[in-house]
């Protein structure tokens, strides 16, 4: 087998985890929780013998039942989970956990527990910056969110636990975030949907395989050869829910690299790192408050702060700010991104799409038109 | 269109909306009863707008239901961001298209809910006076944040913002009532004035002896067909003027004319509660239900708009309140099971502002309460200000008609 092959190999292995992700989870033996947003901590789930994983909203087959019951003039990543929910995908699932993430998750989370009657459903109160006061609060609520699944499960969540758990998926973070040491320099190893891909593997929560297999990737790319040539043109995508994979061929088609995804599905999973420190779950809370650079973010500058790090550290030369349609936080975002970004000489598109969209032959000519413009 | 662009000018400012504002909509023809109350409203509002341009004034922008009597208590003016797009909704097209127009210019989405852009494009337009601080909150709505966040940048001035939890419970009231002091800290710091807790009791026994009032007069409206007066009782509450001494004195006014207007055997018509956001009162669609029905507006009968606070614990029972005022599918449906009951309602008219998510989210739990209390359901689609987008008063004619139809 060919370096390339084995490179290739291994990320393969790493997204089948999320390819085959509902057999591997009907198959494990712990029971399954879901999850909708990323400030979601996966920590306590785990701590409680769960397994926590997001739902995609990719494999529903309701979708017309699901703009009935909530609205049509909703975004697809909340309708194509609701979609998922009345087909039956998560039947398997003991529940899910809504935090409270967007006026259209809460809303979901009410529609679900009307419409999906398979699943228990829990809501997480979720501040939207990180203050003291919010920490405090916040820090309440997964003691609450603890005593739901302790109660659940008949089992004492302990701070040894909660520490093995929080160790557990700072492994995950960690091996993500060597990963993607490899995007910020010349070599990118991965294609745009692949790395994306990747990520959705992480969010799984078969955390002990994905570290298993993401082990073995990394250990292939040791050993991979720079590559040769002139330095592309690099991207940086942020916004909403993410992953249309005729975008990013669209991008890369284009001559340029997709180098840093500021998105759910992309560098904002695996940020940072826990410190359990004396009060786990203290630090759980803490932690998940103040990586929250999302459009959910009380103050933007915060977030226009973060993307201008990333830019900084991936060297980026332009970004494509896509949101969803009907995605309000980061539409209401986007001027004020925008001027501060032209403000930093920093090239943005801005696109406004559906999730699933097919006939993108716009889009396509809008990033081409933008991108060619700055490739030659 | 020209504007003085100023960000420093309150007088400018205010030439600025002056020119706005300079085509009414005064003869679009039925605009219903006229009360006394009506006109004091008016007279309080035009007092406030002139007052909140003068340059010595302090001015706060408030999001919707953000607690007036911790603002009021500071002296300050509670300038309501939001009830402006109901002024822009009362004005001529030609300057609402400019006021929208603005906001496409900075590339804001035609699908944000234009309650939320109308004053962003004011703001934009710079005719709204330049205020000393913001004061926001995520309830009923994250796009009112949001909105309160870009009123600071774009004055550069503090945003100051209460995270309002969902649940109604003792954490969240203590989280809720903690913000609301810690607010306060930085309101005596930016509005160089000192908290006084006595202000703010004057402020909250103001707030109650309104709310008497009004919840006295919510009771007539049981039993009682009094014309206009859901109506003022929806305009004192987009107000939001509680804790003013003035709006105590409105809502004497609107009791006492509301009582006057009893009588021993009331006319009966058809009542048909409107949910959701409210067109001014001209609006070629009320005008056109009510020569057939009653309409009885839900908002004022809100949970949260009938709740007195309790003057011992001020902090807590505002945080309840505004608990109260979140979108919630389950308290929304008791509460409009509540007022099935009580106010002999026949139909439901729900009505999707184009982009008010909660709305539409919260909708299906309504019609699914409607079903199980056999009461007639209509969602419209409307955009009750950009009315160019997403609204044709021909098309949601016919199926009122339809719906009118059913309740005869």
């Amino acid at each position: 087998m060919s370096q390339e092959d084995t490179i290739q190999h291994a990320i393969q292995s790493v997204v089948d985890l999320y390819r085959n992700r509902f057999e591997l989870l009907q198959a494990a033996q712990a029971p399954k929780i879901g999850w909708v947003s990323i400030e979601t901590p996966e920590e306590i789930f785990l701590a409680a013998g769960v397994i926590p994983f997001r739902l995609t909203g990719e494999a529903g087959t309701s979708a017309s039942e699901a703009g009935a019951l909530l609205s049509n003039n909703y975004c697809s990543y909340v309708l194509g989970c609701f979609s998922e929910g009345l087909s039956g995908q998560y039947d398997f699932v003991d529940g899910v956990v809504f935090a409270d993430a967007c006026d259209m998750r809460k809303r979901l989370w009410e529609a679900w527990g009307r419409d999906v009657a398979s699943s228990e459903t829990y809501f997480l109160e979720l501040p939207s910056d990180a203050s003291d006061l919010s920490k405090e609060y916040f820090t309440l609520q997964l003691r609450k969110l603890i005593k739901a699944f302790e109660a659940r499960y008949d089992r004492e969540i302990s701070d040894a636990a909660l520490c093995e758990s929080i160790a557990l998926c700072n492994e995950s973070r960690d091996l993500m975030q060597r990963l993607y040491q490899y995007k910020k320099g010349k070599r990118q190893v991965l294609s745009g949907e692949q790395s994306i891909q990747v990520v959705k593997a992480a969010t799984t929560g078969l955390k002990e395989l994905f570290n298993e297999r993401m082990s073995a990737l990394l250990d292939a790319l040791q050993t991979a050869e720079e590559p040769k040539g002139h330095k592309r043109h690099r991207v940086m995508i942020c916004g909403s829910y993410f992953d249309h994979p005729g975008i990013l061929k669209t991008i890369e088609g284009a001559g340029a690299d997709l180098v840093c995804e500021d998105i759910s599905n992309g560098v904002k999973y695996f940020e940072g790192k826990i410190d359990p420190g004396t009060d786990p779950v203290a630090a759980i809370a803490d932690f998940y408050l103040e990586k929250n650079t999302s459009a959910r973010r009380l103050d933007t500058d915060v977030r226009v702060q973060h993307i201008l790090d990333l830019v900084e550290e991936y060297r980026v030369d332009s970004i494509i700010y896509y949101s969803l349609k009907f995605c309000d936080t980061n539409l209401h975002d986007y001027p004020y991104v925008k001027e501060r970004l032209r403000a930093e000489k920093i090239p943005v598109l801005f696109i406004e799409g559906e999730r699933n969209a097919t006939n993108i032959a716009g889009t396509k000519t809008r990033i081409e038109t933008f991108l060619e413009s700055r490739l030659f | 269109m020209r504007h003085e662009k100023s960000q420093q000018d309150r007088g400018a400012q205010y030439q600025n909306l002056l020119s706005l504002l300079g085509n009414s909509r005064s003869d679009a023809g039925d605009d219903g009863p006229s009360l006394k109350a009506g006109r004091m409203r008016s007279i309080i509002n035009s007092h406030r707008l002139a007052e909140a341009y003068k340059e010595k004034s302090k001015v706060a922008y408030v999001s919707e239901q953000f607690p007036s009597e911790i603002v009021l208590s500071f002296g300050a003016i509670p300038w309501n961001v939001e009830s402006m797009a109901n002024m822009l909704a009362q004005s001529v097209d030609v300057d609402v298209n400019r006021i929208f127009q603005l906001t496409q210019e900075r590339e804001l989405s035609r699908d944000i809910c234009s309650f939320l852009r109308g004053p962003f494009g004011m703001m934009l337009a710079d005719c709204y006076p330049r205020p000393d601080l913001v004061l926001t909150n995520n309830q009923p709505c994250e796009g009112l944040l949001k909105l309160g966040v870009m009123a600071g940048k774009n004055h550069a001035v503090p945003v100051l913002a209460l995270h309002t939890p969902h649940t109604v419970d003792e954490d969240s009231l203590v989280y809720l009532a903690k913000q609301m002091k810690y607010i306060i800290s930085q309101m005596e710091e930016r509005l160089g004035v000192d908290f006084d807790p006595d202000a703010l009791r004057t402020a909250i026994e103001h707030s109650n002896q309104a709310r008497d009032y009004y919840c006295k007069t919510l009771q007539l409206l049981e039993t009682q067909r009094l014309p206009g007066v859901s109506r003022e009782l929806h305009e004192i509450f987009g107000m939001n003027y509680f804790g003013a001494k003035e709006n105590a004195r409105l809502c004497k006014m609107l009791y006492e004319e509301a009582l006057e207007l009893v009588e021993d055997e009331p006319q009966k018509k058809k009542r048909v509660l409107w949910i959701g956001q409210v067109p001014e009162e001209s609006h070629e669609l009320l005008q056109h239900m009510r020569q057939v029905v009653e309409v009885v507006y839900w908002a004022p009968l809100w949970e949260g708009n009938r709740m007195m606070l309790d003057e011992n614990r001020p902090f807590e029972s505002m945080a309840e309140r505004a608990i109260l005022y979140h979108w919630s599918a389950e308290r929304m449906s008791a509460d409009i099971l509540w007022v099935c009951e009580n106010y002999e309602i026949d139909g439901f008219l729900v009505a999707y502002e184009w982009g008010c998510r909660n709305m539409m989210g919260v909708s299906p739990a309504l019609r699914d309460l409607a079903k199980n209390r056999e009461i007639a359901y209509l969602a419209v689609d409307i955009d009750m200000v950009d009315r160019s987008n997403n609204y044709t008063f021909n098309h949601i004619k016919n199926r009122v008609d339809a719906f009118l139809e059913i309740l005869q």
